[in-house]
């Protein structure tokens, strides 16, 4: 007998709950009973190494951190979309069309990776950025300040 | 059809009257709560089994560790110090539970639900054995992937909602680092699925064979560059050293988990322990032949799956003990160093072996090295 | 019967989640409710036997977008940044005079109307029948990628690096902001 249908997500949803479950059952009401509970306000201050806390952590940040989230995304889309192909490679490389699939991947990745190269070449990979370096990687001469 | 713990218990005896008896009583609910049952006892055992391991995990590390700085290591609870890690739960949870004043409450009990539940989420296609796994999804290795990435988003979440300075760093890098380290793994794992045409790790298991030469590391030349790319990406996917820069103790004190106290701090750890071993089988499953076990000894009876479970963890500790003894051998990486190392190195590498494992597949008919050596050099040598 | 279950904890998931999406002030809360709200889709999917696009739904939202939105909301300084620039100019648009409340109030009656519209085609008596078998569908997308929508399939990847080259160029610093 095989499990039938939508069944077969069932343990999903188990494990998911168990893991809220988990956290809520104990810090919220099973730690509550036995952990002390003696707040003072400097307890309460955030860790700097001693010293009063200056100013909110939620500050401006880089701009690079979403630069990458920018690259990921789009190379995560890039994988979705792979995934099929590549799951048919083998049943149509059985059948002779092995090489078919493979030429269409090959433009596919190839297409991405010239992105990949664009981005290297130009330095948008780096993370010490050429301006703060002073060294261009593209061998263009620096940009100037204005 | 989807194999299931369920489908593989329902062909032995008191399971098959007890789900007759329910279908009998229940009519067409019958097996919905026949598998309801049995998934929940499973769904209980697993998650103990692999919270056990995860935190003889803490123990391991600290173990390992003393023994490669030639100090004892925890020896005072228990045998040989081995039921640390239940003191060390036991202390957690009566530590008083300190939220900073500026802080998210919100965001500050959410962050490690978020990482718990992103951890156990992926416990569900853990292919622990060809029967006992929970379930088989047909697209098991996205889904993998998928709800992996949860960890991420707890581990910015963790960093942010403290509003403190070295979180708020840590959990930034750990964000990044971690959908950065995404590509390579996810295309490691693209080359393995063309190679086995499938997407659920019991198909990619059963594609492979119990014998070494038959694992998909030894297929061929560009499998074995990629077993490499997952193993490192996935050290920097669950933030273990030398990638440990979301925590990196001796610069930002303790990371994106700086501020959490008591049992919110033990649930961060424990999921990354069971995050570590969860990416060692899957490593072990996709490149080392999981639970394969040579000959098919034992085949489908419950022994074969003690024996089929025995090999899968005894391959998924080992990469297990590799991974503690690489954090302590090696120096962290720097932040560029890290991001420069993913994206100029591991994911060209990794696009390239994915086309070369293509061609390999179309010249050589999806043959592995071993076949094409031996077997077509016994070939040519009964021709002669 | 698990398939109400799923289909129940997928809605309720998906709706509640998207209410508080606009219900909250919070921009940081906001991106966790929008990720409650992503399993919540991802779940239905589930539901209409859609197993592939529920596991997209997962790596590319759930992992992917959510990610991107805390990273786009720490560059503006994040939620609790200061209203005003180093201008004096205030950041944060303008609500609650005459003109947002014309143009909201214009955009609301187009979007109901269109609901209305929408839903006044769904309410015919129906008979739910019984439900076709689940089928793997990975197998029958990638064959349609690679045989009749291959067009589509090799032009989505020069969109895709459309998408590369321009998010480097427009987040590459410019000449004038360096000094």
């Amino acid at each position: 007998m095989s499990t039938s249908n939508l069944d077969i997500y069932m343990p999903i949803l188990m494990l998911l709950l168990l893991g809220v479950l988990l956290v809520v059952v104990t810090v919220v009401f099973l730690s509550k009973v036995v952990r002390p509970h003696n707040p003072n306000p400097v307890k309460e201050q955030a860790y700097e190494c001693g010293e009063d806390p200056v100013g909110s952590a939620w500050s401006l940040f880089n701009m690079r951190f979403y630069v990458t989230g920018l690259i990921f995304i789009i190379f995560d889309v890039e994988t979705a979309l792979m995934f099929p192909v590549v799951v048919v490679f083998k049943s149509m490389n059985e059948v002779g069309l092995g090489g078919l699939v493979l030429i269409e991947l090959t433009i596919f990745v190839l297409i991405l990776a010239a992105g990949l190269a664009y981005c290297w070449r130009k330095g948008d990979l780096d993370w010490v950025k050429s301006y703060q370096t002073g060294k261009d990687p593209s061998g263009r001469p620096r940009i100037e300040n204005d | 059809m989807t194999d299931t713990i369920v489908s593989y218990l329902a062909n032995f005896e008191p399971f098959k009257s007890f789900l007759a008896f329910l279908t009998e009583s229940y009519g067409a609910n019958g097996p919905t709560i026949f598998a309801f049952l049995i998934f929940l006892v499973a769904v209980i055992i697993v998650v103990g089994a692999l919270a056990t391991i995860g935190g003889l995990g803490t123990y391991a590390e600290r173990k390992i560790s003393a023994d490669m700085q030639a100090r004892m290591g925890p020896n005072r609870v228990g045998p040989y110090g081995i039921l640390q890690f239940l003191a060390d739960g036991v202390k957690m949870l009566m530590k008083e539970d300190i939220v900073p004043k500026d802080a998210d409450r919100f965001l500050f009990f959410i962050a490690p639900m978020l990482a718990l539940t992103g951890v156990f989420g992926t416990l569900a296609v853990v292919p622990f054995s060809s029967g006992l796994t929970l379930t088989d999804l047909n697209v098991g290795v996205i889904y993998l992937v998928g709800i992996g990435s949860l960890v991420g988003l707890a581990v910015f979440l963790g960093g942010y909602a403290s509003n403190s300075k070295w979180s708020m760093i840590g959990g930034m890098r750990g964000a990044s680092q971690i959908i950065s380290y995404e590509v390579p793994v996810v295309l490691s794992i693209l080359a393995v699925v063309l190679l086995s045409g499938t997407l659920s790790f019991g198909g990619i298991t059963k594609a492979q064979g119990g014998w070494p030469h038959e694992w998909f590391i030894f297929h061929n030349p560009f499998t074995f560059l990629g077993f490499f790319i997952l193993f490192i990406g996935s050290l920097a996917e669950s933030n273990r050293a030398p990638f440990d820069l979301p925590e990196a103790e001796s610069e930002l004190v303790s990371g994106y988990h700086t501020e959490f106290t008591g049992m919110r701090f033990a649930f961060f750890a424990l999921a990354e322990y069971i995050e570590v071993f969860v990416l060692c089988g899957i490593a072990a499953a996709l490149y080392l032949g999981g639970f394969q076990v040579p000959f098919n000894l034992g085949g489908d009876t419950i022994w074969g799956q003690l024996l089929q479970l025995g090999a899968f963890f005894s391959k998924t500790l080992a990469l297990y003990y590799l991974v503690i003894v690489i954090r302590w051998t090696l120096p962290r990486l720097r932040v560029d160093q890290l991001m420069s190392m993913c994206w100029k190195y591991l994911t060209p590498i990794a696009l390239f072996n994915l086309i070369g494992v293509g061609l390999w597949m179309w010249l050589f008919d999806g043959k592995s090295l071993f076949t094409l050596l031996f077997k077509s050099g016994a070939a040519a040598a009964g021709i002669h | 019967m698990f398939d109400l279950i799923l289909f129940f904890t997928s809605a309720i998931l998906t709706v509640i989640g998207a209410i508080l999406v606009v219900a909250t002030k919070d921009i940081m809360h906001a991106c966790v409710y929008l990720l409650v709200s992503f399993l919540g889709v991802s779940g239905l999917y589930l539901t209409l036997g859609a197993d592939f696009v529920a596991a997209i739904q997962l790596v590319v939202y759930v992992g992917g977008v959510v990610i991107l939105m805390v990273f786009a909301v720490m560059l503006t300084g994040g939620p609790h940044a200061q209203k005003q620039n180093k201008f004096g100019i205030v950041k944060t648009a303008l609500m609650g005079n005459m003109r947002t409340y014309t143009v909201g109030g214009l955009i609301g009656a187009l979007v109901l109307l269109m609901m209305v519209k929408l839903y006044l085609s769904l309410f015919k008596i129906y008979t739910p029948k019984e439900l076709p078998e689940y089928l793997p569908t990975v197998e029958r997308i990638g064959k349609a990628l690679i045989t009749d929508h291959v067009l589509a399939f090799e032009i989505s990847s020069v969109l895709l690096l459309g998408a590369l080259i321009g998010a480097a160029i427009i987040a590459r610093p410019r000449k004038n902001r360096i000094n």
